[in-house]
């Protein structure tokens, strides 16, 4: 009995071993395990990076960033600009067509960018390209833009990931809010389906322009918010690739054999940022007494597990003509002196916030509270959902009744270049509502080093102009900066190419399933 | 049983007496009982009890680490004694099982009396209110009301406090309806008491004992509401070393320093079972049906 019974297991056991078995030639099909739900296919319609990055799949822009976030033509060919620095004369790559078999030529690059600039569409990235005056087709092949007045990062622009080629026979036939559900593009892979909020799923395009690309024939793009099921999707192999890996879970994954860990440096840069309009953050010594206050080294290790580095300046390293400046160092008997002498020798109470409320941000917030005790200052955490931020920080009319305090946010620039790291955050005009501004920082100089970088096209002129800006900013302290966090991905050994990037965002030209 | 047939030889027995009599014969509701009352000299004497500050002593070379003799619940994510923590979190839920009970046991008491003892409209309105509230599952009526008055362990303690209204009210309003039928309240009345002193002399001292026994069993659920909503970060705010919210920042860890969970977890595990266990005693000592079965 018993022994027919192990028979019969065996048995089993092997055509079970045998169902596993992969043939020489199965096709590839990868499975991409992420964070958050896809807001959109459409880039231009898209605040998050995670929606960009997946439509990568099936979309590609005129230019864009390689996986160490340096840019590179895609699309275009080359491009000129007029002395003036308004007329941009972009060449585009020659027999390239759209997965719906229509030519990608300079007219799509018309419908598209006067699709974007057009206001009545609504699309959220309207703001990054209502720079542009008017798109012309010169030829199938050569298309001219003009600025409305110069501007120096267009091309940083263009290469954000919302900036891409959409075919215009599609968006003919689904619309502008309809193209979101029928994405066709000239990327790598065509799209198959989105089953929201469970997956989405994008097969190999034929007709690629790029030979022999892509090499797998299938990426399946799930969504799994739980951190640790996202994890255990990696360990049973379900998944080839996830990003990100939470902090906490780096040791188990890193410990299981046939998975990679990867830590990639970013551009995404954690700070403090204090509302200088306020008592007692107008007085500078107090918000240089903050930063010092804060042991960023123990910051790196108590919340982000090891998997990021004090902060070197208000820029992050990879962004183009950052300045190294720190890291601020971490004194306490100093910290104190300043205090003292800002007339806050038992230090004070105030609001710290955080602009996140999952586990890491909550990690910072009350790491932030210990540190900031140390030197008497007392905080009440406030751990602010999507909502909330939007509505107390964010969109908050009046910059003298704002009631953020101390607020812990982070920023990503995803064009790769000091502009979009200075302006929306630090620039005078930038306050909120309009960009954000949280710490109600205003520095005549340094907005007119912002506004002379933008209208330049110097590039030894803009460096010296960021330069400038940057010094001033660190020297003002309207933040305590933080950190530079790592990015944490983890992939199966047999998974190559996937990339992600200092932005975020992936870059997966060359994915491979061995 | 025959020890209730009352012998001449025996000394007059008081309720209290009665009442140790028939509790001290249930083993599991005793020991229960003398866990609770551990916990409440716990939280009392926390302060001293604890070997760190709950919350502004850390240790970063120390995070995460498992229970030792220094630290004998570990170390948490951000080096804090847990030891330490769940002590100090004995004082708060505690609190807020008291505090959110006590409260919603005083209002609903006072309404089932009124509800009670009036009938008519003002029966109607209570009852139909109470209806209304019952008909929301506890912890989402809770979720509402938080979101209504904001976060924070106050809000959280007047959301548990209001989802606890309504049963007290409906329990008391039962009671009362049977008692004021009584002939000695009857004879109260035709004696010209005022309907304030047949409420409170003769009709709210029959209700206590129901009251009493209801109050013990939902201490358990309002510990455990307060904590879900601390959890879900409604309630607690770091770094307070609530159960619920110390739970909810273990999750994270969970995989790596499963004793960051397992602490907080039994903590509100054995403190809730405990007061239902006592609970289950007292009403098996308290109601005189039980005895009659």
């Amino acid at each position: 009995m018993t022994k027919a019974f192990l028979h019969s297991f065996a048995a089993f056991a092997l055509a079970l071993l045998a169902l596993g078995a992969t043939p020489a030639h199965a096709s590839k099909d990868v499975v991409f395990a992420v964070a958050s739900t896809f807001t959109t296919t459409d880039p231009y319609d898209a605040n998050d990076t995670l929606s960009q990055a997946m439509a990568k799949s099936f979309y590609e822009g005129l230019f864009g960033f390689d996986k160490d976030m340096k840019l590179i033509p895609v699309l275009a060919d080359s491009y000129t600009v007029s002395k003036d620095g308004l007329v941009y004369t972009i060449k585009l790559k020659k027999g390239i067509k759209f997965q719906d078999g229509t030519d990608f030529d300079a007219e799509a690059v018309k419908v598209n960018f006067d699709r974007v600039t057009n206001p009545e569409n609504h699309l959220k990235r309207y703001g990054l390209y209502s720079i542009i005056a008017k798109t012309e087709a010169v030829d199938a092949h050569t298309a001219r833009v003009t600025l409305k007045e110069p501007f120096s990062a267009f091309i940083n622009d263009l290469a954000h990931p919302s900036g891409v080629m959409i075919s215009p026979a599609a968006l003919q036939k689904w619309g502008s809010k309809g193209i979101a559900f029928h994405p066709v593009g000239t990327g790598p892979f065509r799209f198959v389906e989105w089953k929201q909020p469970d997956y989405l799923k994008v097969a190999k395009f034929d007709g690629y322009w790029r030979k022999a690309y892509p090499k797998v024939d299938s990426i399946t793009w799930r969504s799994v918010v739980d951190n640790n099921s996202r994890a255990a999707l990696m360990q049973t192999g379900e998944a080839q690739f996830t990003f990100p890996v939470p902090y906490e879970l780096a040791g188990v994954l890193k410990a299981k054999p046939g998975l990679e860990l990867v830590a990639a440096p970013s551009i995404v840069l954690r700070y403090l940022s204090m509302n200088t309009l306020q008592k007692p953050f107008d007085n500078p010594k107090v918000r240089e007494a903050i930063a010092y206050a804060i042991n960023k080294q123990a910051l790196a290790k108590v919340a982000f597990n090891g998997y990021a580095a004090p902060a070197d300046g208000v820029v992050p390293d990879a962004v183009e003509y950052s300045v190294k400046l720190g890291p601020w160092p971490y004194d306490v008997a100093k910290a104190k002196k300043l205090l003292a002498e800002a007339g806050y020798p038992n230090g004070f109470e105030t609001e710290l916030w955080s602009a996140y409320n999952y586990s890491t941000a909550q990690k910072v917030s009350e790491f932030l509270q210990q540190q900031l005790q140390q030197v008497g200052i007392r905080t009440k955490i406030t751990l602010l959902e999507a909502g909330q931020r939007v509505e107390k920080v964010e969109s908050w009319q009046d910059p003298k009744t704002a009631p953020v305090r101390l607020y812990y946010v982070g920023w990503s620039s995803s064009t790769g270049e000091a502009d979009w790291a200075l302006r929306p955050l630090l620039y005078g005009d930038s306050w909120p509502p309009k960009l954000f501004n949280t710490a109600y920082y205003r520095n005549a100089q340094v907005d007119a080093d912002i506004k002379g970088a933008l209208a330049t096209t110097d590039k030894l002129q803009k460096a010296k102009l960021y330069r400038d800006a940057q010094e001033r900013i660190w020297k003002d302290a309207p933040w305590a900066p933080l950190v530079t966090e790592k990015l944490l991905s983890a992939h199966s050994r047999n998974l190559s190419g996937v990339y992600v990037m200092p932005d975020a965002s992936f870059n997966f030209t060359d994915i491979d399933l061995k | 049983m025959s020890a209730t047939s009352a012998g001449s030889h025996e000394r007059m027995r008081t309720p209290w007496s009665e009442f140790w009599r028939k509790f001290r014969r249930q083993k599991i509701a005793l020991v229960a009982g003398a866990f609770v009352l551990l916990l409440v000299v716990v939280a009392i004497a926390a302060p001293w009890i604890v070997p760190y500050d709950a919350e502004t002593y850390f240790d970063y070379d120390a995070l995460n680490a498992a229970p030792s003799l220094a630290h004998l619940f570990g170390v948490d994510s951000l080096g804090r004694d847990i030891f330490s923590r769940i002590v100090m979190g004995a004082r708060i839920s505690l609190a807020a099982g008291f505090l959110s009970v006590a409260a919603g046991s005083i209002v609903g008491t006072i309404l089932g009396l009124v509800a009670g003892y009036y009938e008519g409209w003002s029966d109607r309105i209570i009852m139909r209110i109470c209806d209304v509230l019952f008909a929301f599952p506890g912890i989402l009526l809770a979720i509402g009301i938080v979101a209504i008055l904001g976060g924070g362990m106050a809000n959280v303690i007047a959301a548990v406090a209001i989802f606890s209204i309504p049963t007290f009210a409906r329990l008391v309003r039962g009671n009362t309806l049977a008692l004021k039928h009584l002939t000695y309240v009857e004879a109260a009345k035709s004696l010209g008491a005022s309907d304030r002193t047949i409420i409170l002399r003769h009709i709210f001292p029959g209700t206590i004992s129901a009251v009493v026994v209801y109050f013990s069993l939902r201490i358990g659920t309002s510990i455990i509401t307060a904590a879900s909503l601390s959890f879900l970060g409604m309630g607690a705010q770091p770094p307070m070393p609530e159960w619920g919210a110390m739970l909810d920042a273990a999750r994270s860890d969970m995989l790596v320093a499963p004793h960051e969970a397992i602490f907080p977890a039994l903590a509100i595990f054995l403190t809730v079972l405990a007061f239902n266990l006592l609970g289950d005693g007292l009403r098996d000592a308290l109601d005189p049906k039980i005895e009659r079965l």
